[in-house]
């Protein structure tokens, strides 16, 4: 499944001209990572610094030129030492290597029997990424590494385990996907007739028009919140960590999102031209009696600039 | 806008781990939030990533708070297991301490294995006594094995002895099982006593080990200096000095010799051996058929010298026999408390020829002496 960085997208469309980076900066920073010891030289390791921080732009708005202050903030914001690791692997390096395997391996075992929960699919999913990242994949004749798209933001362990999980969930979309039709002669029963969708009162059809609306008014990360709580079941304390706040926090948040969605939703009511009365009793309706997709208009409502810029 | 087309595009593993460990800046974290609240697939992924990053971190925090081994801590470790430790050591030193004394009667054993078997020629139904009284069959047997293996090496005394009284030497050597020392002690007091006749009350005697041991040293200092000051002339003299020698090989490979002590020559008269049949005959018949007291109660203690037999039964009567225990005759009570062990007076007093009398201890440790066995007078 294809994937991008998001300031690719971000970037899109802008002339992203790297800003020259300081010769003494990358000396600094070249003798701390020790980027000799996994056979990177000085021009080779300005590249990488150079490709990476024209990327983001040294983290700044696009278009702004950093000083050297700002591009020393910005390369101390990243994983140097990561970043240089996988790169020398990603070139093949024995040492690095080496070094990757004995640093990496076990938890990565460990990461891939947790993510699929089996100890035999763990194993064969991070043997399978082991392989991916040594390069065995080739691309016009060309060993192709996961290991090149790594850029030094976040960890190499963190970077590990989310690409362990986009195997394992692409994996396991592609195989639900392709499951045999069931035999009917083995138990199989044929879905019930579906009754005959009964006319929607036009109070209804008002109620479902304001709460897409509303839906699509919410912010991004209220949106995210509804979704991983209502949709996916997810629970406070696995959303907390992702957000960077108190579990107590996102129920406070929840319960506000939930409350000023039902005052959206009146209001909307109210804009489609019903009487606060007849609004609040259009929201006191039996929510089975609506038709609504919730999952889908989570999906398309307020189109984000990620997917825009990309489709560009 | 076909939405379908726009969900296969995804941020990559970078920007998805940037996001969780909030390495990303606010415009990009912005994006990649947005697409998050509408994309089930990335959602399910930064979940599943972060899940596995929270066990990594439970695993590594368990092992961190699991106790690591330093130096010193196996006292910490086993400060339950002292007790115990402490209470074996005290029980294995308790045996340790113990142990000799309770091993000490092996003289006494040594002693009377071979007084069965020794006096040759021993009928063969004496015989089969003698060995369903040997305490200690297969020790004796291997015992005989190295004898007969150590023969070759041996003198003519000793092989002579050897052959004479196998039991005595083999119940020595498995004496020297328990203690080499006490083994040479044993054979040193079977080479005198069985020369002499009041070896055939210590054949009955209940002797305190301490004394017994005593005694041996003594016998086995003289035992030495007979043999080498006076020629045996006779047969069993010849196997007093085999045993002996025997003794004194036993004491050499025991360890360093014991100084000797310069006691009286004579150990052994020609009298003295010339009683020995008679006293023989009289210990195998009472050996045979102990004796039957008038008070039907039984033997405590007995003593033989010069035809007397002196016997003390459960309740401390004192009965004397002069026809070896045909006929019985109580002792008048001459003594005080209750008589618990009577014992020929020679041979416990000195290595010189037998003197005659009995000695008769009460529960006190009183001592009483009679030369008839029937007139007492404390010591």
């Amino acid at each position: 499944m294809p994937s991008q960085p998001v300031e690719a997208s971000a970037t899109a469309g802008i002339s992203a001209v790297p800003e020259p980076i300081h010769n003494a900066l990358v000396e600094e920073l070249w003798r701390e990572c020790s980027a000799s010891a996994y056979g990177l030289e000085r021009e080779r390791f300005r590249e990488i610094l150079e490709r990476v921080a024209a990327a983001q732009n040294f983290g700044l708005a696009p278009g702004a030129a950093a000083t050297r202050r700002q591009q020393r903030d910005f390369f101390r914001g990243l994983r140097l030492a990561d970043l240089v690791l996988a790169r020398a692997c990603a070139n093949g390096h024995p040492g690095a290597w080496e070094h990757f395997l004995a640093t990496y391996r076990q938890p990565l075992t460990r990461a891939a029997i947790a993510i699929t929960g089996s100890e035999t699919l763990g194993r064969e999913l991070a043997d399978q990424l082991y392989a991916e990242l040594y390069g065995l994949t080739t691309r016009d004749g060309v060993r192709r590494s996961p290991l090149d798209s790594y850029r030094g933001r976040g960890s190499l362990m963190g970077w590990l385990r989310t690409t362990l999980a986009q195997r394992h969930v692409d994996h396991h979309r592609r195989t639900r996907r392709e499951l045999p039709l069931d035999d009917p002669a083995d138990g199989y029963e044929p879905p019930a007739a579906i009754p005959e969708p009964e006319t929607p009162s036009a109070d209804l059809l008002l109620l479902g028009r304001a709460i897409e609306e509303a839906l699509r008014q919410l912010a991004a990360e209220e949106r995210f919140l509804l979704a991983a709580y209502y949709l996916d079941g997810r629970t406070l304390l696995e959303i907390a960590p992702l957000l960077h706040v108190h579990e107590a926090t996102v129920s406070r948040k929840l319960r506000r999102v939930t409350s000023g969605l039902r005052k959206r939703i009146a209001r909307n009511l109210q804009g489609l031209g019903l009487s606060k009365p007849a609004a609040q009793e259009a929201l006191d309706a039996d929510p089975r009696d609506l038709n609504l997709n919730l999952k889908k208009i989570l999906q398309i409502s307020s189109l984000d600039a990620f997917q825009e810029k990309a489709t560009l | 806008m076909n939405t379908t087309s726009q969900l296969d595009l995804h941020p990559d593993a970078e920007s998805l781990n940037a996001f969780a460990e909030q390495a990303l800046a606010a415009p990009e974290r912005e994006q990649v939030l947005v697409h998050l609240a509408r994309c089930s697939r990335c959602r399910q992924v930064i979940f599943l990533a972060h899940q596995a990053a929270a066990d990594a971190e439970t695993s590594a925090q368990v092992a961190a708070a699991r106790p690591t081994t330093q130096p010193g801590m196996w006292f910490l470790n086993w400060r339950f297991a002292w007790v115990p430790a402490a209470a074996l050591a005290a029980a294995l030193a308790l045996v340790v301490t113990f142990h000799p004394r309770h091993t000490a009667p092996a003289p006494e054993m040594a002693k009377l294995t071979p007084l069965s078997e020794s006096t040759a020629p021993v009928p063969q139904e004496q015989a089969a006594t003698g060995a369903a009284h040997n305490p200690a069959p297969a020790l004796v047997k291997k015992s005989i094995a190295r004898d007969v293996e150590l023969g070759a090496h041996r003198g003519p005394a000793e092989n002579l002895a050897l052959e004479a009284a196998p039991s005595a030497a083999s119940t020595a050597e498995s004496g020297e099982i328990a203690g080499s020392s006490e083994s040479s002690h044993a054979v040193t007091t079977l080479s005198v006593e069985s020369a002499s006749q009041p070896v055939a009350a210590a054949h009955y005697q209940p002797e305190p080990a301490a004394a017994a041991v005593q005694q041996d040293q003594q016998q086995f200092s003289g035992t030495l200096s007979a043999g080498s000051a006076a020629p045996p002339v006779s047969l069993k003299s010849m196997q007093a000095e085999a045993y002996t020698a025997h003794a004194r090989r036993q004491a050499a490979s025991a360890g360093p010799r014991r100084p000797q002590q310069s006691a009286p020559a004579a150990s052994f008269d020609m009298n003295t051996q010339q009683q020995l049949p008679e006293l023989t005959d009289s210990l195998k018949a009472r050996k045979a058929n102990p004796p039957k007291l008038p008070s039907g109660l039984a033997v405590v203690s007995t003593a033989i010298a010069q035809n007397l037999v002196l016997v003390i039964d459960q309740t401390g009567a004192l009965f004397l026999s002069g026809d070896s225990g045909q006929h019985w005759e109580q002792v008048a009570r001459q003594w005080t408390g209750r008589a618990i062990e009577v014992r020929a007076k020679t041979g416990l007093s000195s290595n010189a020829a037998p003197a005659g009398g009995f000695e008769l201890k009460n529960e006190a440790g009183s001592i009483w002496a009679s030369v008839d066995g029937k007139t007492w007078t404390a010591q």
